[in-house]
């Protein structure tokens, strides 16, 4: 019962660059992906898609599909709608225009690549080959190819009983706007266009559908970043209870958002399997995925900016039109990336009068779905662009603009104009640390001397504050119909004292196997090696919500510390008895319940646990021989705690070629406490390179008719290797004051500020030649060669004017 | 109008994977990913767009690095193959490029980790002591979407000081 140690001192893993325990099935080739999976008596489906932008469909001919050699089914549009509900996915909020989007389309198709019919086969190959075989005939539609034609005054409604084509019509006012505009020193208008790109994870969609009919349960493996999710909206559409159906998302291979949805696909291979009673594999390939999954990111926004002598920015006006495409998504609605921007675009700065109209715009496109940072790349980019021009209106420096403007350390709690508390953060200070440890000052230098040269070096940054682990009243303000207000973990200790921890959460990247082991492993005293942490199988795991966000290190992370602290409670409970000692007394460390100041009085963590199940009458009267504890966490008061960071980069463009080379990026991000700065560090990694992809290279490109001209790598670029610089990060570590352990949200904000970061430091390598108010993104060669031809007719202007 | 649908024909090929002889009796338009994975169930190449663009398929081929969706199985008859699974079955005997990537946080989701893992061995084979630009130029037509190469690069070169050091180039 005792020995001899006098002090027991387990140094806590919270805030320890652990590396990661999940790697070495990814690095062996034994991670088990969806497709890896196989099922007995597996069938495999292809998709025949819409060749049009927008049509009516006439026929749907399948019998020389269905006769084609190993060839089990061919579903539908209006087979499948008789089975199963559209997806609907409405917001709350007045005014609001709903959409269903089908399973496979029956009577007309929204957007090219949109999902007419599914062919089931013996094998893939022999599935592609009977998908040609289906003879579709369409009567095509005009097409809403841009969000200009879908508002034009006599555009046609693209969905029945609709006035017009805006899914949602929100605005905003706080303050007095007329007022601060009427008395402003100087006021500017500004347009400002981020284009449609998507998130790409590497791994493609794809799902198995098995309906047992013995058990009478249909089972879904899917890439799902929200397995929980999926299943609730699967029995909406398909009518059967959640008891029914069991999804499993196993290991993903990347999700960014893109993954976080119920899919269309998804339904029709439900269908498929229970009508066949065999489970049926589709493994999306890429160009599917180019054309018909979500799209993200396509923003237009003129912005109306009313600035003082001194650089400080008192008002804003706003008109906001996100191209959302033809459906409104599940179970986000087509309202997130309005709704998102309308709400934190004043970002970190003390901007007290502020008006917004935000409009959710529906085209014949791809629906328009969350990706890393949902509405904040371009929000960020509008503001931040904004305080540069504002700077050079008034001939000032951009940093002392932005100082002037950043809500300061000591205003926190700070309630912005839209009602978000901004908890904690350290805005300015991180802004002076990029400069810093960025090396601004060689940056400069290094700018000086190419200009002699002849070269155009430039220099950017930008910060924003990015809302992470928003909750409860936050998505009730939101107007989504399932209120994300939580995610949940359960611990279990078994008879050796070893832990599960099932969690709500998804892993497809960011390492929860290994933080949340931390987490339990310091609350319970063990070590990471005596805990499991799993995930993704709603049959094992508690409901939630899953991975989006920025949220799981804070809730179901939150939720870990709080069903750990409920099994300890047990352990000292039991200890304490057995000790004879009270247990507000007791402590854990090295595998020992211990007492405070004598650890020589302890017993294993293990000897507990298995006289937990093993030896209950050794329990204190009424004692339960369970060692488990499921919790929820919220993170009250639910509207999010707030991260920020500031960028800060260097560029070369040459003015013939309209090339952009990024050759230095550093990040000061803060995320108050970190669970794993190794892991942080990755997430910012890639977070940027998404960013700096979004700013430079990715564009999804629609022509007139609808069809989507950038449909694989060639035409869609990924920045590679040689596209992203060595990206360097210095971390500052804010405590939240509303979150377990301090904890903020950061997995989205690598990817808000590339884009204004690089527009500034283009602009700033032209400013040689005159100014270029750069406004577009991505940052291609021919934009490129635009922002020059704009700065040599300013150069000519002032020279004019100068001579 | 209906489409030519054209019977595939089937082959016997032999080829040397991972150091075993399998032989498959394959059709003639199956794809070397889809005979590997799936009738091999050597399931660690992984395919992420089917029109080489990514490289997260990439296996070596006679000593060569190429991408697996680009190659009709028939014409891998004779070869010799290499994929992921050839090294480190477990924490315990990792590949020291393997180990560094673990070492260095060098990967996220894992889906480009075995063909980035191999074109690192590749390169560290042909230049044990490379520089952060010819790491770069190395991997380059290999896409990763989660960890914007930073930690790719570093453990890169880690590895390459290791296998230096300990002598294990080849």
């Amino acid at each position: 019962m005792t020995d001899t140690v006098s002090a027991v001192v387990q140094p806590k893993l919270f805030g320890a660059r652990v590396k990661r325990r999940e790697d070495p099935r990814f690095l062996t080739g034994k991670a088990r992906y969806v497709d890896d999976i196989v099922r007995p008596g597996m069938l495999h489906a292809a998709f025949v898609r819409s060749s049009y932008g927008h049509a009516d469909i006439v026929a749907v001919r399948a019998d020389d599909a269905e006769r084609a050699p190993g060839v089990h089914l061919v579903l539908t549009g209006a087979q499948a709608s008789e089975r199963a509900l559209p997806i609907i996915c409405d917001s709350t909020l007045d005014g609001w225009q709903s959409t269903q989007y089908p399973a496979l389309a029956a009577s007309r198709v929204l957007f090219a690549g949109q999902g007419v019919a599914l062919v089931v086969a013996d094998d893939r190959y022999l599935a592609e080959d009977a998908a040609e075989l289906v003879d579709v005939e369409y009567s095509p539609r005009p097409v809403l190819s841009s969000v200009e034609k879908a508002i034009a005054p006599d555009a046609v409604p693209l969905h029945e009983g609709w006035i017009d084509n805006l899914f949602i019509k929100r605005h905003f006012r706080g303050g007095d706007v007329d007022a601060a505009f009427a008395a402003a020193h100087g006021t500017l208008e500004l347009d400002l266009i981020s284009h449609r790109h998507s998130g790409i994870p590497l791994e493609t969609r794809g799902c198995i559908a098995d309906w047992d009919p013995a058990e009478e349960l249909l089972t879904l493996w899917t890439a799902s970043q929200t397995p929980h999710l999926v299943r609730t909206g699967l029995a909406d559409v398909l009518g059967l209870p959640e008891s029914r159906i069991r999804v499993v998302a196993p290991d993903v291979g990347g999700g960014f958002g893109i993954k976080g949805h119920l899919f269309p696909e998804e339904i029709a291979l439900c269908l498929a399997s229970m009508q066949l009673e065999r489970p049926v594999k589709w493994i999306e390939d890429r160009v599917e995925h180019m054309l018909a999954c979500v799209h993200a990111r396509e923003h237009y926004h003129r912005i109306e900016v009313a600035y003082e002598e001194d650089g400080r920015v008192t008002a804003l006006r706003a008109l906001v039109r996100v191209d959302c495409g033809a459906y409104s998504v599940y179970p986000w609605t087509a309202t997130m990336d309005t709704g998102m921007v309308l709400g934190i675009l004043p970002g970190p700065y003390r901007i007290e009068n502020y008006e917004c109209r935000a409009y959710s715009v529906a085209t014949n496109k791809c629906p328009h779905g969350p990706y890393r940072g949902v509405g904040r790349p371009a929000g960020c980019f509008s503001i931040e662009r904004a305080m540069d021009e504002v700077a050079h209106a008034l001939g000032m420096d951009p940093f002392e603009v932005r100082r002037r403007n950043l809500v300061r350390a000591d205003e926190f709690p700070y309630t912005s104009v839209t009602g978000l508390v901004y908890d904690s953060g350290s805005f300015l200070e991180a802004l002076e640390l990029v400069l810093e440890d960025g090396g601004y000052t060689e940056m400069r230098e290094l700018q000086e001397q190419a200009r002699r040269e002849g070269r155009l070096l430039g220099v950017g940054f930008a910060c924003y504050t990015e809302q992470t682990a928003h909750t409860t009243t936050e998505f009730i303000k939101r107007g989504v119909p399932i209120i994300f207000g939580y995610d949940s973990a359960i611990v279990r200790m078994d008879p050796s004292g070893d832990v599960s921890v099932q969690v709500s959460s998804h892993s497809h990247g960011q390492g929860h196997e290994t933080t949340f082991a931390q987490i339990v492993a310091d609350e319970l005293g063990i070590p990471m090696e005596s805990i499991r942490v799993s995930f993704g199988d709603t049959a094992s795991t508690p409901y939630g919500h899953g991975t989006f966000a920025s949220r799981s290190a804070v809730l179901a992370g939150g939720a870990c510390v709080l069903a750990a602290s409920r099994v300890r409670e047990k352990l000292f409970r039991f200890a304490a008895e057995l000790l004879e000692a009270n247990p507000d007394d007791l402590d854990v460390g090295e595998g020992k319940v211990y007492v405070k100041g004598s650890p020589q009085f302890n017993h294993a963590v293990s000897d507990l646990a298995r006289w937990t199940y093993h030896r209950p009458e050794k329990l204190p009267a009424g004692m339960e021989s369970v060692l488990e504890a499921v919790a929820s966490y919220d993170a009250d008061p639910g509207g999010g705690t707030f991260a920020n960071a500031a960028h800060l980069c260097l560029v070369e463009v040459d003015p013939e070629t309209g090339g952009v080379k990024l050759l230095r990026y550093h990040v000061v991000e803060d995320c108050g406490e970190m669970i794993n700065p190794l892991i942080v560090e990755g997430q910012v990694h890639g977070g940027v390179a998404q960013g700096i992809g979004g700013a430079l290279l990715e564009e999804f490109v629609y022509d007139e008719e609808g069809q989507l001209l950038s449909t694989t790598f060639l035409d869609y670029l990924l920045p590679g290797t040689t596209d992203i610089p060595h990206i360097g990060v210095s971390h500052i570590d804010t405590p939240s004051p509303f979150t377990l352990k301090g904890i903020k949200g950061m997995g989205e904000g690598g990817a808000i500020a590339p884009g204004p970061a690089l527009a500034s430091a283009v602009a700033d390598a032209l400013s040689p030649i005159g100014h270029a108010f750069v406004n577009e993104l991505p940052l291609t060669a021919e934009r490129v060669r635009r922002f020059v031809a704009e700065a040599k007719r300013d150069g000519s202007r002032s020279q004019t004017a100068g001579s | 109008m209906r489409r030519c649908h054209v019977a595939s024909s089937r082959h016997s090929i032999t080829t040397r994977v991972n150091g075993a002889e399998r032989t498959v009796e394959v059709d003639a338009r199956e794809l070397l990913t889809d005979v590997l994975r799936h009738r091999l169930a050597l399931t660690g190449t992984h395919v992420g767009c089917e029109h080489g663009a990514c490289g997260a398929c990439t296996v070596v081929l006679d000593g060569k690095l190429v991408r697996a969706c680009l190659i009709f199985a028939v014409q891998a008859d004779g070869a010799d193959i290499v994929t992921i699974e050839a090294f480190g079955s477990s924490a315990s005997n990792l590949h020291p490029v393997q180990a560094a990537f673990w070492e260095k946080h060098g990967l996220q989701c894992g889906f480009c980790t075995p063909g980035m893992v191999l074109t690192a061995m590749k390169l560290l084979e042909e230049s044990p002591t490379p520089t952060e630009e010819e790491i770069r130029a190395a991997l380059s037509g290999n896409i990763c979407r989660c960890t914007g190469y930073v930690f790719i690069v570093e453990a890169v070169k880690a590895a390459a000081e290791r296998m230096v050091s300990e002598g294990t180039t080849p």
